[in-house]
């Protein structure tokens, strides 16, 4: 059953248009993409280009002006709100630049948090939530909240998060735009070892040229329309030229 | 096309009232505040019924139609405080309404969350309300040779039917039930606005908001 699905996203001619007064902003304009199981994205491109629109249209956070989103070959333009907040729920992980984790709450509970959601049971949360953040790396700091931990931890925390629900897709908005250098790197092999491990199809949106070498595909993106996409032979090919 | 087999979105209550009260323990300044003007109304209403009550029992005036008008306006002017710090208690957390939106929550997860905590401040700062317009109507008994501690106690544990809806009441009791009440259902009357707010924002453009 669960490799019913060849893509877990599908874009068909997606637009947002933002209206700014007399203007209308194209954030984006006619993007076709298909994402197959298991596959590690990144989205380029410039500040401006689209990519924390696509982010949000493809996550659910937002109804496109036109066009079709699928994930799972299901159109979530379609859904109601329940059914949206189900998706992101249990289909969807959602790790930001700003790690977004909940300041009141423990590493331990900011993990469960999505599983309270879903309707999981009590003792099966902590176990999870526990199982998860000794996988990132943080056995040993459940009980800290996001103010004790270093910028690089509360990304493993958001990480593990993410993960809590099993969802079909990890979708990553600059997740290393906040953290120095080798923590960046860290993170970025860490969602990789991930995708590999738990065949969790994962698109994140970057400028950070470290993501092109982890990735199996790389969407280029330039004023709301898909400039180009490379494979990794192509990546390969091109790098051993120079 | 697959049609979605849609689960269940749920967030039980005593996690929702875990949240909010780490909420209110964590952020426990920006609360103090909320709750200040809670305690003042209250404290300002128990203040004033009792010192009636104290009168009325040394056969002076007791509560008066102007004490009435008087609570309301104070009482008004203190929901309007609840309500503009609750307002910025929502705006400083656009950004966590987004994340939780994003977990999988539903407007009305994020309404009863602050609906809570609502509860919580008013609680408390009823509470408080009342410890303090107790101590401050005995401190006025005591200065009052009139009245002095024993009038004061023996019409505290009396029922004062001028008292509005806790007449039959000792007044101790009934001004405390009375107290919390009024405190616990003003702060959820100011706090309907600022939570829908806050459960109807878009978690995309919530997410975006940079304090």
């Amino acid at each position: 059953m669960a490799l019913r699905y060849e893509y877990t996203v599908e874009t068909e001619d997606l637009a947002k248009y933002y209206k700014m007064g007399a203007y209308i902003v194209k954030a984006l304009d006619g993007v076709n993409l298909k994402i197959r199981r298991g596959e590690y994205v990144s989205i380029m491109g410039p500040s401006g280009a689209g990519k924390t629109t696509l982010f949000n249209m493809i996550g659910g956070l937002d109804r496109p002006t036109r066009g079709k989103v699928y994930i799972d070959e299901v159109d979530i333009s379609k859904l109601d709100a329940y059914e949206l907040a189900w998706l992101r729920a249990r289909k969807i992980g959602y790790i930001f630049q700003t790690f977004n984790l909940i300041p009141v709450l423990t590493a331990l509970e900011n993990v469960m948090l999505p599983m309270i959601f879903a309707g999981v049971r009590r003792e099966e949360r902590i176990r999870k939530a526990r199982e998860l953040l000794e996988r990132v790396g943080l056995g040993d700091r459940l009980y800290h909240r996001p103010t004790e931990l270093s910028g690089g931890q509360q990304q493993r925390v958001a990480i593990a998060r993410a993960l809590a629900n099993d969802p079909a897709i990890i979708l990553a908005d600059e997740p290393t735009g906040n953290l120095d250098l080798q923590t960046g790197l860290e993170i970025i092999n860490l969602l990789r070892q991930l995708n590999k491990e738990r065949g969790v199809t994962i698109v994140t949106a970057t400028h950070d040229l470290k993501m092109i070498d982890v990735s199996d595909r790389i969407v280029y993106l330039r004023d709301g329309r898909v400039e180009r996409i490379e494979t990794r032979a192509e990546i390969a090919v091109e790098a051993e030229e120079y | 096309m697959a049609s979605v087999e849609v689960g269940e979105v749920r967030l039980p209550l005593s996690e929702a009232i875990y949240i909010s009260l780490q909420n209110v323990r964590r952020r426990f300044a920006r609360v103090a505040i909320t709750t200040a003007s809670v305690t003042l109304g209250i404290a300002f209403f128990v203040s004033l019924m009792m010192m009636a009550s104290f009168q009325a029992q040394v056969g002076g005036a007791g509560v008066q139609p102007y004490m009435y008008w008087l609570l309301f306006i104070s009482l008004l002017v203190c929901g309007v405080g609840i309500t503009n710090s609750m307002l910025i208690a929502v705006a400083e957390r656009y950004k966590e309404i987004g994340t939780y939106k994003c977990l999988g929550a539903l407007d009305r997860h994020i309404l009863e969350m602050f609906l809570i905590e609502a509860i919580l401040v008013g609680g408390i700062g009823g509470l408080a309300g009342y410890v303090i317009g107790l101590v401050a109507a005995v401190i006025y008994a005591v200065a009052n040779p009139s009245v002095g501690l024993q009038g004061a106690l023996a019409a505290l544990v009396k029922p004062n039917p001028a008292v509005p809806l806790a007449g039959a009441l000792p007044v101790a009791v009934g001004l405390f039930v009375l107290g919390v009440g009024i405190a616990v259902l003003l702060s959820l009357i100011a706090t309907i606005y600022p939570a829908y707010y806050a459960a109807r924002l878009n978690p995309a453009e919530a997410l975006r908001y940079e304090i």
